[in-house]
Parts: C-alpha cells; sequence; structure tokens
C-alpha cells in the first residue's frame, strides 16, 4: 500500500520532471504547497498534463493497477484534484484507498 | 474558404491570423519555449509577409482568451478532401503567464480536432514534433495521438539535428480518447475558476 508520503514523493518527482523539461525562464518553485492549476497556478494546461502522465504512470506501477486522473469521478470532486498539490495528493489518496 | 471560421470555447476562441498579428507572433516565435519548433521568421516584416501569403487552403488560427487577449496559434494545414485528412501545426502558446491555470492548449486543440472531424468530415489527422521535445509528444500522445513513426534527423533545431516524431489521430479515437480527457482538463478549470 502506498503511504501518503511515498505519493507526495512521486507528485514532486513529476514536477521535478517538468521543471528539467522547461527552459531556465520558466522553471517554478516546486514543493508540498505549490499551486498547480487553479487560483495563483504555476502551470499552464501543457504543463499540467505533463504531470498528470508521470504521476498517473508511477502511482499505477506502484499500485499494481491503472489509476487515471481525468476521468468522470476526478471530473465530479467537488475541488478539483489539479489546484494544487495537496489537493491532488488527497485524491490520489482517495483513489489509494480504495484498492 | 475559410475568411468566416471562428471557433468557440468555453476559455478560449480561434480566430483567423491576420496580417496585423505579425508584430505579435514574432514575439511570441522569440521565445524560449518557441526554440523547439522550426525556424520562423527574421523579423516583423518577413513574418507580415508570410501571414499574407498563406493559402486560403489554410486554417491559421490565432487562441484568443475571452477577454480578447490573444496567446498562441495553431494551424490546419495540407487538407485532402478526397483522402479527408489534415495536418496539425504552428501550435505555440505565446503568452504562457496568461495560460497558467487556463486550459488553454487544451481546449484550442479541441475547438480544432471538432473543426476538422465534425465540420470538415476529415477521418484522420497527423502531424510532426522534433524528438527535442519531450514535453509535446508527451501532451499530444495524453491527448490521443499515436505515434505512428520517426523521422531521423529531419529538424535542425536548437542547434542540432533530431528526429521529427510522427503522430496521428484518427476521428473515432477522438471521440473517445481525446475528447474526454479535454473534457476532464476544461471542467477541471471550470471548478477552479468558479
Amino acid at each position: 500500500m502506498l503511504n501518503k508520503e511515498a505519493v507526495l514523493e512521486i507528485i514532486l518527482r513529476a514536477l521535478q520532471n517538468l521543471n528539467d523539461e522547461l527552459g531556465d525562464d520558466e522553471k517554478f518553485e516546486a514543493g508540498p504547497n505549490t499551486p498547480l492549476f487553479g487560483p495563483n497556478a504555476t502551470l499552464d494546461s501543457l504543463a499540467l498534463v505533463s504531470v498528470i502522465v508521470d504521476v498517473e504512470g508511477d502511482v499505477s506501477t506502484a499500485l499494481g493497477r491503472s489509476i487515471s486522473l481525468t476521468d468522470d469521478r476526478a471530473m465530479s470532486q467537488e475541488i478539483s484534484p489539479f489546484d494544487d498539490v495537496q489537493t491532488l495528493l488527497n485524491y490520489i489518496m482517495i483513489l489509494v484507498n480504495e484498492g | 474558404m475559410n475568411d468566416t471560421v471562428k471557433l468557440d470555447g468555453e476559455f478560449v476562441t480561434l480566430r483567423l491570423m491576420r496580417v496585423d498579428d505579425a508584430a505579435l507572433t514574432f514575439s511570441w516565435r522569440q521565445a524560449a519555449r518557441a526554440r523547439l519548433l522550426n525556424a520562423g521568421a527574421a523579423n516583423v516584416e518577413q513574418q507580415a509577409a508570410w501571414i499574407a501569403s498563406r493559402p486560403g487552403s489554410e486554417y491559421n488560427f490565432i487562441i484568443e482568451l475571452k477577454d480578447g487577449r490573444a496567446i498562441g496559434m495553431l494551424s490546419l494545414v495540407g487538407i485532402n478532401k478526397i483522402n479527408r485528412h489534415a495536418e496539425t501545426g504552428r501550435f505555440l502558446i505565446g503568452d504562457e503567464e496568461a495560460a497558467k491555470g487556463v486550459p488553454a492548449a487544451v481546449e484550442a486543440m479541441k475547438l480544432l480536432y471538432e473543426f476538422a472531424f465534425d465540420k470538415l468530415d476529415l477521418i484522420r489527422l497527423h502531424g510532426t514534433v522534433a524528438s527535442g521535445n519531450p514535453l509535446m509528444v508527451k501532451w499530444q500522445k495524453y491527448l490521443g495521438m499515436k505515434e505512428e513513426g520517426r523521422m531521423r534527423s529531419h529538424y535542425f533545431i536548437d542547434g542540432k539535428w533530431q528526429d521529427a516524431v510522427v503522430l496521428g489521430l484518427l476521428a473515432d479515437e477522438a471521440r473517445t480518447q481525446s475528447f474526454p480527457r479535454m473534457n476532464a482538463l476544461i471542467a477541471a478549470a471550470r471548478r477552479s475558476h468558479a
């Protein structure tokens, strides 16, 4: 079972991967409270998809089953999973704990 | 053929590029992210001449936010009505700050796909991305494009030879894979902006 710390590490690694691909004037500070795609957003939708791909892949591998962050359920959340690192972490933990 | 086309979405509108967009689009081409595109015009005058010389068979769009700010560009070219395919390209978000937290790239591409498959009745879109632009390759694949091959050392970009990653999308794949994911990202932004 993935714990919260491990999932946070996956998210931060995805943000670091993104930073590695961005030009020097596009890099951002990645941490547990980084806003993602909500108010005061750090990411545009090109960057957000990169994070989603990496996180979905790493969490699915660690869990041994596929998860999706862009299905009907994710859309129906009262708070968008993509607002910031914490909302993404909380949503993934819901998916993890269902296993 | 294309002088009246305007595609309206929830967050962005695609309107046709005009010659008076030359200065703005040229400035976008000088930005860091554009280093991964093919070389463009050398100055604003060349950019204006390039825009003016676009054939009527091409759809070269400017991506505008709903407040009218132009933030990027996107094209549909090489339209073949017999074989019902076309090429997407010239895709660039020029004003990256304005696009943060807004599903501008996703909705712009969704509008283009809908236009191609629903209005023009095409069955296939394709495009190429330089192999040195893995973010764009990843983005296109997640939103439905399939890698169909590589043209080796096809581009000289950013000081080195790069492969062209050939990507393709069929109409039914757009409807079953691309649009649901695009809609999810648009919905997420809608909630955040509510």
